[in-house]
């Protein structure tokens, strides 16, 4: 070969490269019917069971279904199951599936699996671990059928089946389901619309999920995780993106095509792009907490724990998280997730107007001596971090003394759990929050217990808040269970369980090309369209 | 010079084993617990503890550390807490994405910065001096991250030649790769060329001083070949030793980077794997980047051989 043959050759298999005639097709390009979606978080493991971050449990809804679903009004609807029957004393249930369910492996769904599942999942949910406490026997019956039998009723079965908090009941094969539920599970098959790529995830970059073509979708109407779960696109990629600004961008340059929750700042240059929607993500919105710890000083005193809540002022803690957008947050009298029907403001008053004068009354009253507080704050997640800077000059206006903890999440997630005394490794405060789904009731929300050793981090022991708690459990009807939670919201703000910092919500942005997009309090990819 | 390549890999054995070993000892006493994220918030501190347990994380240091080292000696970096995948399936998912960044910022920032260098050498002090230099203190002076929106801002959005973010194998094809790693490398390679145009000019100009070159040129030889032949060859061996110390920065860089721009390599999935405590990820990333510069620093050493005949091993 001489000089000018190769030169021609190497031109020629340089030109084709470049004009891609060697390639494959980039990310940007991927076929139309692929949705592109940007979530909250990454998904780094995929055990809806043995993690229950609300990212697995968002990309779980896709590849395992549940027996029940939850609509938009609240209510468990029929999903997997065909008919459910209980017993006139309210101790045995019979379910039976719907016929003609599959998994992705092409096996049928049967009741075996379905109570492998149930064994697992109450394992680990709160309301499941109340099931198991009274249960008697959780047997299958034949094929399709099971039965569950109960020491006393349980009128909330339903509910603790549909609901959407994590983690939920989603159905897997035994083989999967007998996985121990502190041990993660290998193989991710379910019986959702979609199925998961395993071969193509890479955690923190990307999970790709496609069309189950045997899903057996319900003929209703889909209502949040209820009705039929018809996928209209091919594959859903999801593109885990750190930067918000990058996403952002990514968005406008229609390399995605759905970003589940833009960073507030970025709002307004979304809004104003021709070619994208923006509207709120979850209506359900997220409820800010500053978390006490019940039992060192300062705030093993009632009274300290009053002082701080008449002191503050939830707008400052809401302007911090949101900025100006007023359609972004609610004050929250209380503890319950606003505009859904338990919703109390019942003995709130307290929070309705702050009162520095007052506070530090009650701090002189409380015997306060000036031992540190410490606020455990991360640094890295915004919300945290707004609230921690308010918190900071609120404790210090009244007389407190501060001691910040700038750390991480990761830090603060080990740390709380120290019962240790605040100066020996244990902790004072730190902020999180809610989500609002959880708030609706008391059944998911764990942070609202006050059963002493057994509650949530900082550990309140107040027997009035369990009293309702249970109330609310057995109550019989609506009236009975709005009645309970007034009262459980006014015995916690009178015992300060926590101090709720506002109620806030986020948006999500698409592309105008996307449709059927809704707000739910996860993203559902069943009716949405792209092109 | 066999025998130097061997001993050196030799004494590369004690380097590991004490990165190994602080590594391991760092994150044993790093506040945070992975168990308490995986529970996630509604769990109880009992539902903690299991996670834990079942994680050996419950177990003495030492033993901790015996089981990883044995592993690690046989080429298993453990499995990731939170994936459940073999710490070396997640680098080798990584690796091309920063490989391909690393090596075509190294290329941009070497094809720039040198002729940079010495251009603003052989014109010291005039406006293309002050212009080169005045552009490195830029480069020093100016967040990689700032780099990147800009650039992102301008290519991307403003006038749509390239995207935004992602990364595409080259597998499949070497424009799409080759498309979107142009804004990174770029955004990275601005501090790298900075770096290495600083050295080169300050280099050059001690050469350039040296009776050999005024020699040259009194001999007529052409500017551009005293300059390049007869300067830069002798200048070479501080300009190689920063190009491979530039290396690490390469690695601190590629980190924001790649969260700029979206690119799945081994710098986001060392910062995914700090926030949540994937100790076995941290650990197996740190030890590969820390046997990647023992190996670079060995090729360095090699490389001053070629430049520099003086030096024999």
């Amino acid at each position: 070969m001489d000089r000018r043959t190769f030169l021609k050759s190497a031109t020629g298999a340089g030109m084709a490269a470049a004009t891609g005639g060697l390639a494959m097709p980039a990310l940007a390009q991927s076929p139309a019917k692929t949705l592109r979606f940007v979530p909250q978080a990454n998904l780094a493991n995929f055990d809806p069971i043995w993690g229950t971050q609300y990212v697995v449990r968002n990309a779980a809804a896709l590849v395992w279904d549940t027996l029940y679903g939850i609509d938009s009004k609240f209510q468990p609807q029929r999903q997997m199951v065909e008919t459910e029957e209980v017993s006139s004393d309210g101790l045995t249930w019979t379910f039976k599936l719907r016929s003609g369910l599959k998994f992705h492996d092409g096996t049928p769904v049967t009741s075996k699996d379905v109570v492998a599942s149930l064994v697992r999942w109450s394992a680990r949910d709160p309301m499941g671990l109340m099931l198991r406490a009274i249960q008697v026997e959780l047997a299958p019956v034949d094929e399709l059928t099971w039965k569950w039998s109960l020491k006393q009723p349980f009128p909330k079965m339903l509910l603790a089946l549909a609901k959407n908090n994590a983690p939920c009941s989603f159905v897997m094969p035994e083989r999967i389901a007998k996985t121990d539920p502190f041990t993660q599970i290998t193989e991710y098959i379910g019986s959702g619309p979609m199925k998961f790529l395993r071969n193509d995830w890479v955690p923190g970059a990307k999970a790709v999920f496609e069309k189950f073509a045997d899903y057996k979708p319900r003929s209703e109407k889909a209502d949040w995780l209820a009705g039929g779960k018809n996928i209209l696109v091919d594959r859903v990629e999801w593109v885990i993106m750190p930067d918000a600004a990058t996403a952002a961008a990514a968005l406008q340059n229609g390399e995605v095509d759905w970003w589940e929750t833009p960073l507030a700042d970025l709002v307004p240059v979304l809004k104003g792009h021709k070619d994208i929607n923006v509207d709120i993500g979850d209506p359900l919105g997220n409820v800010g907490a500053f978390r006490m710890n019940h039992l060192f000083p300062p705030f093993n005193n009632l009274k300290v724990r009053q002082a701080v809540l008449t002191a503050l002022n939830q707008e400052d803690y809401m302007r911090a998280v949101v900025g100006d957008d007023d359609k972004l947050w609610k004050p929250l009298p209380g503890f319950f997730t606003p505009g859904t029907p338990l919703y109390t403001e019942e003995g709130g008053d307290i929070l309705k107007k702050r009162n520095v004068a007052e506070a530090k009354k009650l701090l002189a009253e409380s015997g306060y001596k000036g031992e540190p507080v410490v606020c455990v704050v991360a640094q890295d997640m915004a919300a945290t971090k707004s609230m921690g800077d308010v918190t900071a000059s609120l404790l210090k206006s009244i007389g407190m003394n501060v001691d910040f903890v700038a750390t991480d999440w990761g830090t603060v997630g080990s740390r709380r759990a120290q019962k240790t005394p605040p100066g020996q490794g244990g902790w004072s405060m730190f902020h999180t929050w809610h989500a609002g789904a959880d708030c609706i009731n008391p059944a998911a929300y764990t942070a609202i217990r006050a059963n002493g050793d057994k509650a949530w981090f900082g550990w309140p022991d107040v027997p009035a808040v369990e009293t309702e708690v249970t109330n609310w459990f057995n109550a019989k009807d609506l009236a009975e269970e709005k009645a309970a939670m007034g009262r459980l919201n006014k015995a916690a703000v009178e015992n300060v369980v926590f101090a709720p910092t506002g109620f806030y919500l986020g948006y999500q942005a698409w592309r105008k090309n996307v449709t059927g997009v809704v707000s739910g309090p996860l993203p559902f990819f069943w009716d949405v369209k792209k092109g | 010079m066999l025998s130097f390549v061997v001993r050196r890999i030799i004494t590369t054995i004690p380097v590991m084993a004490f990165v190994a070993l602080f590594v391991f000892s760092l994150l044993y006493i790093a506040p945070g617990d992975p168990a308490a994220i995986i529970a996630g918030d509604q769990a109880s501190p009992a539902d903690v503890e299991r996670i834990r347990a079942s994680l050996g994380l419950d177990r003495p240091y030492l033993v901790r550390f015996a089981e990883w080292s044995f592993r690690v000696i046989q080429g298993d970096l453990g499995t990731s807490i939170f994936t459940n995948l073999p710490v070396t399936q997640l680098i080798a998912q990584r690796i091309e994405p920063t490989l391909s960044l690393m090596v075509l910022t190294l290329i941009f920032a070497v094809v720039v910065a040198v002729p940079m260098g010495v251009v603003a050498a052989w014109k010291a002090g005039s406006w293309v001096d002050k212009a080169a230099m005045g552009f490195a203190v830029l480069g020093f002076s100016v967040p990689v991250f700032v780099v990147g929106y800009l650039l992102a801002y301008l290519f991307a959005l403003k006038l749509d030649w390239l995207p935004v973010q992602g990364y595409t194998p080259i597998a499949q094809g070497f424009w799409p790769w080759l498309r979107n790693l142009i804004l990174p490398a770029v955004t990275l390679g601005l501090v790298y060329i900075a770096l290495i145009a600083r050295i080169t000019r300050a280099t050059m100009l001690e050469v350039l001083q040296q009776d050999y070159v005024r020699t040259a040129q009194a001999k007529g030889v052409a500017q551009k070949d005293v300059l390049f032949l007869h300067s830069l060859k002798n200048a070479a061996v501080p300009i190689v030793t920063i190009i491979g110390i530039g290396i690490a920065l390469l690695i601190g860089g590629a980190v924001v980077t790649e969260s700029v721009f979206a690119i799945p390599g081994l710098g986001r999935l060392t910062v995914d794997a700090i926030l949540r405590r994937d100790y076995p990820v941290i650990q197996g990333v740190v030890l590969m980047f820390s046997l990647v510069y023992v190996l670079v620093n060995l090729l360095i050493d090699l490389t001053y051989t070629l430049v520099d005949p003086r030096i024999r091993y």
